[in-house]
C-alpha cells in the first residue's frame, strides 16, 4: 500500500469512528457524512464478519466477530444488537484474543508414572481413545457399586457415585447434553452448575414468590425508570455496558435518581445521588424498614396485594449450610422453607421492629438516606428498577433477600410494568440460558420440572423414550456438597466441564483439595487452559471455547441469542458437546442399567448410551447440511460433521418440547433456525412474538384481556410476599479475626481469570489481586498502600499487596479482595457457608485478620 | 510482548460519559493524552471520542486508563479498527502458579 492511499484510508477509518461513536450517542457531527462518502472508495479488507454473543458476564452483549484466513481478527459492539447497540466494554473489546494464550491446551493429558495412569503421576499426552478408555473403566467401576448398592431401591432413592459439575457458560446443547447423559444415562442426579456459586438464591428467590424462574422485566427497563436502586451491584465494573445505558438515563431523564447500596464504596457510587455503605448482611433490615415504611405510611397498592399476592412466612433460624457437625449447625432452631399463610395484619406485625431507628443503628447508614431510599420506592409517582447480582445472591440469606425486594416491589404494585420491576443480574453468559433452563442443577429437569416430583420424571422419560424409573427422583448433590462427598469417597469420578471450580469454591484447603486428591476418586476436567482445576485433576480434555463450535446462550433478560462456528480449535480440542456425546458411546446400557430396567423397553438392549439418548430417532432426525449465512458465508461444524446430523439442532428441538408437552406454560423458545437469523428473542416466544414484561396483560401472551396482571407460575395467580427476618451472618469479626471480607471482581478480570489474564492488556492492567483496605486499617498494622499484607482465616491465608486508594473504597472493617488470580488463591481464606435453601455460597462474609509480611 | 510497530495503526471510537458539570474537566483531562482526540461533546454529558495507538501505548491501554480520569463515569468502546490485525501480539501471561497449588497440596497432606 502507499504511503498516500495508507493515510486516506486512515483518515476514512478515524472518521468512521466518529460517526459510529456520534450515531450511539444519537447526535451528528457536521460534514463527517460527506467525509466518509468521499473516501468510501477506499474499501474493507477481506475480514468477514458474523455475530455471536460476548464470551463474558450475563449482559448478552452481541459482538460482530471479525475472522480472517482461519482466525479471530477483531471484535466489535454489534450495531443492531438491542442489548448493546453497538457497545462494547473493554473485556469485549479483547474477545478476538482469549482463545489465542500460548499455553492453549491441545491434547489429552494424563496422570501417569511408568506409562501407566497414577494419580501420583506426571501429566503425560495421550490420545482421545486412551483419555476416554481410562474413564470409561473408572465411570464403569463407580457405577457397577452403584448398580449393587441400589438392587430393589425405587427410583427415588437411588444412590449414585458418579459427579458432574458443569457451568453457566455451557452452551444451551452442552448443559442440556450434560443433563440428559448425567440423569437419564448414568442415573446420577449429582450434576451441578457453577451457576449454584452465583445465581442459585435467585432461582430460588424467583420460584418462591413466582412460581416461575428469571425476572419479569427486561432490559428495557434501563430506560423506562425513573429511578434505579443497585443493592449489592457493581455494575460500573461487571455489567460496564448496562451501566453506560443507566448513566445516560439518569443524565438525560430530567429527575432521574441513582441509589447505591453497598458494603464499600466502588464506582458506581460516583453517578449515585443516594450512596450508602452498610454494614455486611444488615440489608435484610434495611429491606424490611422499607417494607415497613410503606405498610406504616399507607404507601401500599391494596388493590393490588389483594388482587395479585398472598402473605407467607418461612422458617426462620435454618443454620448457615456447614456440615453438620459444625457448631453453628447443631445451635439452628429451624430448618428448610416450606411457607405457611399468614394475613396482612400478621405480616405487618412481623417486620414492625424495623423502624428508621433500628435500621439506621443496625446498618450504619444515616437515617436521611435510609429515608430518602424509603421514600423513593413509596412514591407512587416513581418507576423504579431495582438491581442486584452477588451481593443479594452470595449470601447465607440468599434467598430472603431476594424475596424481600419482591415484597417491596409487590407492596407497591411497582412490577411486570415497563420501568417497573426487581431485576436479578447475572454474571455468566448463560447462567439462565443454560444452568437454569435446561436441568443442569441436581434437583431440576429441563424447563423448569424438577427430579423430585413423579409427574415431571414421567414427562422427562416419555420425551426421552426411556423406561419409567430411569431418572433418579432424590436431587443430587449440590456444588458444595460435591467437594465435600469428593473429600469424603461418597463420590468417586467427577467430570468438572467449562469451569475453574478449585479456584471458585470456598474453604479450598479444607474441603476441595482434599476431595480432588483424594485417592480413592478419579477427576476429569475438560477446559481450553491449564486451569489451576485442571491441574488438580487427574485428566485434562483439551477444550474448543466460544466461537470454535456452533452455539447458544440465554442472558439476564430472558435473550435467547445463537452463534455459528467462526474458526477450527488447535490440535486436538474438541467441544464439551462433542466429549460428552462420543464418550457416551463407550456404555453399553448394560453397563449402566440393572436388568429389570432393561427389560421394560428390551429394544434397548445391547444398545449404547450414544443410541439411547442422541442416535433416538428425534435428536439425530436433521440430516448433516452446510451452515451458510444470509449473505453465503459457509461454516463449520465440527459435531455435525463427527456424527453425520445436526445435534445442535436435534437437541434444541428436543429440549423444546420441555416447552410445549408439559404442563408448565411461558417457557416456549422460537423454532432452531429463527436464532440464527435474528439478534435473539426473550421467552417466552409465542407465535413469534418475544415477551418484554412477563405476567403483564398487553405484554404477555399468558395474561388475558382483563386480568391486568397474573402471576401464572403460581396456580392461583398469585404472587407470595414472604416475610423473613434479620440474621446474623455465619462468621462475623471478633476480638481475633476483626475485619470482614468481601471478595468479587473487577473490570480487566472475569471470574477467575482463565480467559483474561491470557490477554496482554487486561493482564497489565490489573496484573495481581491487591486487597483494598481503608488507609486507617492499613495504619493500624503498620501497613502503606504497596505493602505486602498476609490475609488469614482460620481457613486459611493469602498474602496481596495494600491498595488504600482507587477504585474500590472499604469502610474501617471491611476488606475487599478480587478472586481472578490464581497466584493469589483467595479462597483459601473465604467459608463454605451457604444460604440453607439455595445452598449459594456467601463469599461476601467471613471473618479475617491482616498482618504485615515480616 | 511485542509493541505495535510504527507502520500499524489502531483508532477505536469511545463513548465517554461525565457529569454535566465535570464535562469541561473531563474533556481537557482527556484531550491531555496523546492520540486521543475529542469530538464533540452533547449538552448532556455525552463525549464522542476517538483513541489512536503510538509506540508505547496501544488503544486498550489507553482506554483502561480512562476509568482512572476524574469525571468519568463510563466509556463503552464502539468502533475498533487495526490495519495490521493479522499481527496478533503474541500472547504472553504468566503460568497458573503451580506453587499455590503445592502450598495447597502441602498443607492438605500436613
Amino acid at each position: 500500500m502507499s504511503q498516500q492511499s495508507k493515510m486516506s484510508r486512515r483518515d476514512f477509518v478515524k472518521t468512521n469512528a466518529i460517526a459510529a461513536t456520534a450515531t450511539a450517542a444519537g447526535i451528528t457531527i457536521p460534514g463527517i457524512k460527506e467525509t466518509l462518502a468521499a473516501s468510501s472508495e477506499v474499501s474493507n479488507d477481506n475480514i468477514r464478519w458474523d455475530k455471536a454473543p460476548c464470551r463474558f458476564c450475563g449482559t448478552g452483549c452481541s459482538v460482530l466477530v471479525g475472522t480472517q484466513k482461519g482466525k479471530i481478527v477483531a471484535t466489535q459492539g454489534d450495531p443492531d444488537a438491542p442489548v448493546n447497540k453497538g457497545l462494547n466494554c473493554i473485556k469485549g473489546y479483547f474477545l478476538s484474543k482469549i482463545m489465542y494464550g500460548k499455553d492453549r491446551l491441545t491434547k489429552p493429558l494424563l496422570r501417569k508414572t511408568n506409562g501407566k495412569y497414577d494419580k501420583e503421576g506426571e501429566f503425560a499426552e495421550v490420545s482421545w481413545d486412551e483419555a476416554f478408555d481410562i474413564m470409561a473403566v473408572k465411570w464403569k467401576e463407580a457405577m457397577k457399586n452403584d448398580m449393587a448398592a441400589n438392587v430393589g431401591k425405587p427410583a427415588d432413592q437411588l444412590t449414585s457415585t458418579v459427579g458432574m459439575f458443569g457451568s453457566g457458560q455451557w452452551t444451551i446443547f452442552e448443559g442440556y447434553a450434560a443433563s440428559k447423559l448425567m440423569k437419564a444415562g448414568f442415573r446420577s442426579n449429582h450434576i451441578d452448575p457453577n451457576a449454584r456459586h452465583c445465581m442459585a438464591s435467585a432461582v430460588g428467590g424467583f420460584m418462591r414468590a413466582f412460581g416461575s424462574d428469571e425476572p419479569m422485566g427486561c432490559y428495557d427497563d434501563l430506560e423506562h425508570a425513573d429511578a434505579f436502586v443497585l443493592w449489592g451491584s457493581n455494575m460500573a465494573e461487571m455489567h460496564p455496558i448496562l451501566w453506560t445505558r443507566i448513566t445516560d438515563t439518569r443524565l438525560t431523564k430530567p429527575g432521574c435518581e441513582v441509589h447505591v447500596l453497598s458494603t464499600f464504596e466502588h464506582r458506581c457510587f460516583d453517578l449515585g445521588d443516594n450512596n450508602m455503605v452498610f454494614t455486611p448482611q444488615t440489608d435484610l433490615a434495611i429491606l424490611n424498614y422499607i417494607a415497613n415504611y410503606i405498610v406504616q405510611n399507607k404507601a401500599y397498592d391494596e388493590n393490588f396485594i389483594n388482587k395479585h399476592t398472598n402473605f407467607k412466612k418461612t422458617p426462620t433460624d435454618i443454620g448457615y449450610g456447614l456440615r453438620p457437625e459444625h457448631e453453628l449447625e447443631k445451635k439452628k432452631t429451624g430448618t428448610g422453607g416450606k411457607l405457611s399463610s399468614i394475613t396482612f395484619e400478621e405480616y405487618a406485625k412481623s417486620i414492625e421492629e424495623y423502624t428508621l431507628d433500628y435500621a439506621h443503628e443496625i446498618s450504619g447508614v444515616p437515617k436521611e438516606n435510609l429515608l430518602r431510599l424509603a421514600k423513593l420506592y413509596a412514591d407512587p409517582t416513581k418507576k423504579i428498577t431495582s438491581l442486584w447480582t452477588m451481593g443479594f445472591n452470595q449470601h447465607t440469606r440468599g434467598v430472603w433477600a431476594n424475596g424481600l425486594i419482591y415484597n417491596v416491589h409487590l407492596l407497591t404494585g411497582k412490577i411486570s410494568q415497563p420501568g417497573n420491576g426487581p431485576f436479578s443480574l447475572t454474571g455468566q453468559p448463560s447462567a439462565c440460558g443454560t444452568a437454569r433452563e435446561v436441568g443442569t442443577f441436581s434437583h431440576r429437569l429441563p424447563a423448569d420440572y424438577v427430579v423430585k416430583k413423579k409427574s415431571h420424571r414421567d414427562l422427562a422419560e416419555k420425551i426421552w423414550e426411556l423406561p419409567e424409573g430411569t431418572i433418579p427422583g432424590k436431587p443430587g448433590y449440590h456444588a458444595v456438597l460435591q467437594n465435600r462427598m469428593l473429600k469424603d469417597s461418597k463420590l468417586n469420578v467427577y467430570w468438572v466441564m467449562c469451569n475453574n471450580n478449585v479456584q471458585a469454591a470456598a474453604n479450598l484447603n479444607e474441603e476441595t483439595m482434599p476431595g480432588y486428591r483424594n485417592p480413592d476418586n478419579f477427576i476429569v476436567t475438560s477446559d481450553p487452559y491449564p486451569t489451576v482445576t485442571a491441574m488438580a485433576s487427574d485428566l485434562i480434555l483439551p477444550t474448543s471455547m466460544w466461537t470454535e463450535k456452533e452455539g447458544a446462550y440465554g442472558n439476564a433478560e430472558r435473550r435467547t441469542q445463537f452463534w455459528r462456528q467462526q474458526v477450527n480449535a488447535p490440535g486436538d480440542s474438541k467441544s464439551d458437546l462433542w466429549q460428552l456425546m462420543e464418550f457416551s458411546k463407550r456404555f453399553k446400557v448394560e453397563d449402566v442399567w440393572p436388568a429389570d430396567l432393561i427389560a421394560k423397553s428390551p429394544q434397548y438392549k445391547g444398545k449404547t448410551l450414544f443410541n439411547v439418548l442422541f442416535e433416538n430417532g428425534f435428536v439425530n432426525q436433521f440430516k448433516k447440511k452446510t451452515v451458510t449465512d444470509s449473505r453465503g458465508n459457509e461454516y463449520a461444524n465440527d459435531e455435525m460433521e463427527a456424527f453425520g446430523f445436526y445435534p445442535q439442532k436435534g437437541l434444541f428441538e428436543e429440549y423444546r418440547r420441555f416447552q410445549q408437552e408439559g404442563p408448565k406454560k411461558g417457557h416456549e423458545q422460537a423454532p432452531f433456525d429463527t436464532y440464527h437469523k435474528v439478534r435473539g428473542l426473550r421467552w417466552p416466544v409465542v407465535d413469534g412474538k418475544e415477551t418484554l414484561w412477563r405476567y403483564a396483560e398487553g405484554y404477555d401472551p399468558y395474561v388475558k384481556k382483563g386480568e391486568g396482571i397474573r402471576f401464572y407460575g403460581n396456580k392461583d395467580g398469585r404472587a407470595n410476599i414472604i416475610t423473613a427476618p434479620y440474621e446474623a451472618a455465619a462468621e462475623s469479626p471478633d476480638k481475633e479475626y476483626d475485619l470482614w471480607l468481601s471478595t468479587g471482581r473487577v473490570l480487566e478480570h472475569w471470574h477467575s481469570g482463565t480467559m483474561t489474564r491470557r490477554v496482554p492488556e487486561l493482564y497489565r492492567a490489573f496484573p495481581d489481586a491487591v486487597v483494598f483496605m481503608h488507609p486507617d486499617d492499613a495504619k493500624k498494622r503498620g501497613l502503606r498502600r504497596g505493602m505486602a499484607a498476609k490475609i488469614i482465616s482460620r481457613r486459611g491465608e493469602v498474602e496481596c499487596m495494600v491498595e488504600t486508594r482507587g477504585r474500590n473504597r472499604p469502610p474501617v472493617g471491611l476488606v475487599f479482595v478480587p478472586w481472578f488470580d490464581a497466584g493469589r488463591l483467595i479462597n483459601k481464606v473465604t467459608l463454605d457457608a451457604t444460604d440453607p435453601l439455595s445452598k449459594e455460597t456467601d463469599y461476601k462474609k467471613c471473618a479475617i485478620k491482616i498482618e504485615k509480611v515480616s | 510482548m511485542s509493541e505495535y510497530s510504527t507502520d500499524e495503526y489502531n483508532v477505536c471510537g469511545v463513548l465517554v460519559h461525565a457529569h454535566n458539570n465535570k464535562v469541561d474537566q473531563v474533556k481537557k483531562l482527556l484531550e491531555l493524552q496523546e492520540g486521543v482526540e475529542v469530538h464533540a461533546v452533547t449538552e448532556n454529558g455525552r463525549l464522542i471520542v476517538t483513541v489512536e495507538n503510538n509506540k508505547r501505548k496501544t488503544v486498550g491501554d489507553r482506554i483502561m486508563g480512562f476509568y482512572e480520569v476524574p469525571g468519568v463515569l463510563s466509556a463503552a468502546m464502539i468502533y475498533q479498527y487495526s490495519d495490521n490485525d493479522l499481527d496478533v501480539e503474541e500472547l504472553e501471561t504468566k503460568n497458573i502458579n503451580s506453587s499455590e497449588l503445592e502450598t495447597s497440596k502441602e498443607r492438605m497432606s500436613a
